[in-house]
């Protein structure tokens, strides 16, 4: 383990999931991201917090692979990002990153089941066996009795959960959460952070982008805080489950 | 005050409605332009199928009545009724007024006058060319005042200033001055001298113009002619000329375009009512929030209408003004080609006046109509429905099929695609009919072009010479070489030459007709020549004194197959039996053969010349051997002809196919537009799980693929249908069932492709567009 300047401990290079380097994003002449830098090692549960507009949805793109830097370089699992274009972006994504958001993004014309299996459909996967696998995360999940149910009647903890589902259908080295609790009432909210410790637990790196404190305390073994588009200050946590 | 202060609300009120649909304009700026051009090439074809069809009757009907044209121009047989019985015809039940009796007299014309061919000219005498029936119009000069003067008809209402006072020598050596041209729409006469010099000219008919109170149709002509014969010697009308022939003759040319500019009309105001009626629900449909917003602060239902159809009459209005300009200009030419060659006499071929009214008051009317239903739904959703749309649980039929084709082993971005039209049925039903006439249209273009070309194709696959007279190629100095005996010969015998056939052609009389006709003569290995006309009723006039002559010709000659006429030359009389009714042709020609030539005049009237080559053999040789041996003589190899009313039918057809394919084009474009654009969360979700730009485009286009064969597959026999509708109802031309029948299965396969080729066509730029849509952005836009 190295340390850093501040005291903060840097994940060892042979372990690194995620390292920005020097990045920045320019939105016309605002700086979304200015020379930011970042490592997350395999296994970690990184939350990402700041204030509004400091840039922390502009890093999860980065990593997500949805959007370019200006400038610096972006290296997932040991993948320059920089060079791929788009379809070698969305083959990237397809491969090592699953993504919950704060509204499920879920198809609405898709029940439950589906929703979770198209993701392993997307890559070739029968129809047959996607659906066997997507059944067998929802019931992880908790959810499996609704596999038949279209989003617009399930709760919103259970479109969380089929959203979660989804991420995980192929298998990703890297969990993006986008404000994954934003949107949930706090019982709701409650299921979900538990579900992403439980992932954590068994070996799911995360990296969570939220305003909610309760949610990064619980669910991330370190705290970044962004400020300007920078690193403003990372602190390891206590686990508190 | 109270009064001034509701003013400034209803002010306020509009102006926020204003902005409103202003700000949704500026939003909406792809179907705003979207709607414009669906408009615009909608208002165009309107405009030019009312153009032809206005144009068809008007101008006659005006021209007629300017002249007080004759209802019937009626010759008597001055043996069998006297000038004192057939005047006192002009006072019986049903006449409204008569003309006559005037001396009509049949004159030969040895050769070639005022630039027509030589042959037979009704002349009429009158005094003058007023009176109470056909009021002739003088073009130049004067009328004939005096001894061997004559004013000549010119029945396309143009005439040379250089012709005036040139002699016209008559057949028997006497010779007649040229003073004055004149029309007349009755076509009364090939000419007007005075009544002495037609009493000179040893008259054989007696002339009566009838105008009846009721001459609306061909019945109560018959009947009223019956009143007016009453009393006469049987057989003393030797002939009664309607005028509704000449008014069908006037429209023959543009009948041939009727049927067509009536459909692609239709089929034009139909596929815009539909697409204008999609994008619209489609704008309000996709703009359910917007409306919930609007209402949400106090829009009332009214002025949510007011907002959408405002938005919607913005482009329309452009559109329609656009497209009435476009339509207006090119409505000249069109109008031109579909008249050109017909007798005009002074009826003047332009586009009726009231047609940019029309165009402009009833297409922005049947936009606002086709929006009217879907604004409604904006008039009857709430608020919190409209916000709430799309979050709604939904459930049904469209979404079972999405759930089979999940479990399908298509590629999931294939089966995705093929379910995501069923999630809005109605606005895959729209544009599936835009689709549906686009390919009918194409289908129907496709067919007619084939039914042509087969029509005017006599391809044997060898090359033929046409060899013309110098007389024919229009040089009248050049002096031949040959007699058309000898010339025939040396065609024959030229290297080279496998069979030769040879159009003989000359104007010929019609007893009884005041009008004389174009006889086309045929000989030698006549099969072969490709001048010839394809007889599609009865049978080719092959024996002696047989002739065969278009549907126009045989319509308004008022014949039918059997019936005889007297053809007239040089005084010579022969009566001939029309055996045969060619495919097309012109009004006043028809066709025969060398046996009934001899039998009328002993000159072959040779002008033209069809050599069919052998295999192998060099056509430049050919034409070097046959300019060398008479150099009067102008070969060249045959190209095919289409004549100018089938380019024109093609031309049209054309032009109304690209504009109603780009319509039906559009139509999927914004359909898939605005798919796209609901879907654009569901898109950024699928790209973020790892779907890859391509299976985005395969996903677009497999969603629109299906609709296009589906369409094409109800589009194609809709559209053989409509062929074969129009080819039977196209009067001047009768189609063979060869002709009619031009589809095979590679065809059928191409055509059905289209309606695939027009829907990825309209799907390709915003699949592309979908492809690129910035995830990031689309999805943290909630």
């Amino acid at each position: 383990m190295n340390t850093d300047h501040d005291g903060t401990s840097r994940p060892d290079d042979a372990q690194v999931v995620v390292e920005l380097t020097g990045v920045h994003k320019e939105f016309g002449d605002a700086k979304a991201l200015d020379g930011l830098d970042l490592r997350i090692r395999a296994g970690e549960a990184v939350a990402v917090m700041g204030p509004s507009g400091c840039g922390k949805s502009t890093l999860l793109n980065m990593v997500a692979g949805l959007d370019r830097p200006t400038s610096g370089t972006v290296r997932v699992q040991g993948q320059d990002l920089g060079p791929l274009n788009e379809n070698g972006l969305a083959l990237f994504r397809r491969r090592h990153i699953g993504m919950i958001f704060q509204f499920f993004n879920l198809i609405d014309d898709l029940p439950a089941l589906d929703n979770v299996a198209l993701a392993a459909q997307l890559t070739g996967t029968t129809a047959r066996q996607a659906r066997r696998r997507a059944l067998e995360l929802l019931d992880e999940l908790g959810v499996a009795h609704r596999k038949d149910v279209y989003p617009a009647a399930l709760s919103g903890g259970e479109r969380q959960r089929v959203a979660v589902a989804r991420a995980l259908m192929n298998r990703p080295a890297l969990l993006l959460a986008d404000e994954p609790t934003g949107a949930l009432d706090s019982r709701s909210g409650e299921q979900v952070m538990d579900l992403l410790i439980d992932l954590n637990q068994i070996g799911q790196t995360l990296l969570i982008v939220t305003h909610d404190p309760a949610l990064a305390t619980r669910c991330a073994g370190r705290l970044v805080e962004m400020a300007d588009g920078r690193v403003a200050r990372e602190r390891i946590l206590e686990a508190s489950s | 005050m109270k009064g001034v202060k509701g003013v400034k609300g209803v002010k306020g009120a509009n102006g926020a409605v204003w902005r409103a649909s202003r700000a949704a304009v500026k939003r909406r700026r792809v179907q705003t332009v979207v709607i414009g051009l669906v408009v615009f090439c909608s208002t165009t074809t309107v405009l030019l199928a009312l153009a032809v069809i206005s144009a068809a009757r008007a101008p006659f009907d005006d021209a007629f009545a300017q002249q007080r044209g004759a209802h019937v121009v009626a010759a008597f047989d001055p043996a069998k009724a006297s000038a004192e019985q057939l005047a006192a015809t002009a006072h019986r039940p049903g006449v409204e007024a008569a003309a006559g009796p005037f001396d009509q007299a049949v004159v030969e014309i040895p050769t070639d006058w005022v630039g027509r061919p030589p042959g037979a000219l009704t002349l009429v005498g009158r005094s003058d060319p007023a009176g109470p029936v056909d009021r002739v119009r003088l073009l130049g000069g004067r009328w004939a005042a005096g001894p061997g003067e004559v004013v000549v008809n010119e029945p396309f209402g143009g005439f040379s200033e250089r012709f005036l006072n040139h002699p016209l020598p008559l057949g028997d050596g006497r010779q007649l001055t040229i003073v004055g041209f004149a029309t007349s729409m009755s076509q009364s006469a090939g000419g007007w001298v005075t009544p002495e010099q037609a009493a000179a000219l040893h008259p054989t008919g007696r002339q009566m113009l009838y105008r009846f109170s009721d001459a609306s149709g061909e019945q109560r002509l018959t009947s009223a002619m019956g009143t007016v014969t009453e009393g006469l010697p049987k057989d003393a009308l030797t002939n009664a000329q309607s005028y509704l022939v000449l008014k069908e003759a006037f429209s023959a040319g543009a009948d041939a375009y009727l049927p067509l500019m009536t459909v692609f009309g239709v089929l034009g105001l139909v596929v815009a009512a539909l697409i204008v009626g999609n994008v619209v629900s489609g704008a309000v449909v996709s703009g359910y929030r917007h409306i919930g917003v609007l209402k949400s602060i106090g829009f009332t239902p009214r002025q949510v209408v007011t907002v959408y159809l405002t938005m919607v009459s913005v482009p329309a209005v452009a559109g329609t003004v656009l497209g009435t300009a476009a339509g207006w200009a090119a409505a000249h030419p069109i109008l031109q080609a579909a008249f050109s060659g017909i007798t005009t006499g002074i009826a003047v071929i332009e586009p009726a006046g009231w047609l940019p009214a029309a165009t402009l008051i009833s297409v922005p009317l049947l936009v606002l109509l086709a929006a009217l239903v879907p604004a409604s739904r904006a008039h009857r959703l709430s608020a919190a429905q409209a916000i709430s749309a799309g979050s709604a649980p939904r459930n049904g039929r469209g979404l079972k099929i999405q759930r089979r084709l999940g479990g399908t082993r298509l590629p999931r971005a294939v089966s995705l695609g093929l379910g995501q039209p069923f999630a809005r049925p109605a606005r895959t039903a729209l544009t599936m009919s835009a689709i549906m006439l686009g390919v009918l249209t194409v289908t129907v273009t496709t067919g007619l072009g084939s039914t042509l070309t087969r029509l005017v194709d006599h391809a044997d696959g060898r090359t033929h010479i046409k060899v013309l007279t110098a007389h024919f190629a229009g040089d009248a100095t050049t002096e031949p070489r040959l007699t058309p005996a000898q010339t025939e010969a040396m065609l024959r015998a030229t290297p080279g030459a496998e069979r030769v056939s040879v159009r003989g052609l000359v104007q010929v009389g019609l007893v009884g007709y005041p009008q004389p006709a174009f006889a086309d003569f045929y000989s030698g290995d006549d099969a072969v020549d490709t001048k010839r006309l394809q007889v599609v009723r009865g049978r080719p006039a092959t024996g002696p004194n047989e002739i065969e002559a278009g549907p126009s010709f045989i319509r308004q000659h008022g014949l039918k197959l059997g019936d005889r006429l007297t053809l007239d030359l040089d005084g010579r009389h022969l009566t001939v039996t029309l055996v045969g009714e060619e495919s097309e042709g012109n009004p006043r020609a028809f066709a025969s053969n060398d046996a009934t030539r001899a039998a009328l005049t002993d000159d072959p009237h040779a002008v033209e010349y069809d050599v069919r080559l052998a295999e192998g053999a060099d056509p430049e040789a050919y034409q070097r051997a046959v300019s060398a041996a008479d150099p009067s003589l102008s070969p060249s190899v045959f190209a095919p002809d289409m004549g100018g009313p089938i380019v024109a039918v093609i031309s049209f057809a054309t032009i109304f196919t690209v504009l109603l394919s780009v319509v039906a084009a559009l139509g999927v474009f914004n359909t898939l537009l605005l798919t796209i654009r609901e879907r654009r969360r569901d898109l950024g979700m699928l790209k973020s799980i790892g779907m890859t730009p391509r299976q985005v485009v395969t996903m677009t286009l497999a969603s629109v693929t299906w609709q296009g064969a589906v369409s094409a597959a109800i589009g194609v026999p809709a559209g053989i249908l409509a062929h074969r509708l129009l080819v039977e109802n196209v009067g001047s031309i009768v189609f063979p069932e060869s002709a009619m029948d031009v589809w095979d299965v590679p065809l059928l396969i191409g055509l059905a492709l289209a309606g695939v080729g027009i829907a990825v066509l309209g799907a390709l730029v915003p699949a592309r567009s979908a492809a690129r849509l910035p995830i990031a952005e689309v999805l943290h836009n909630e």
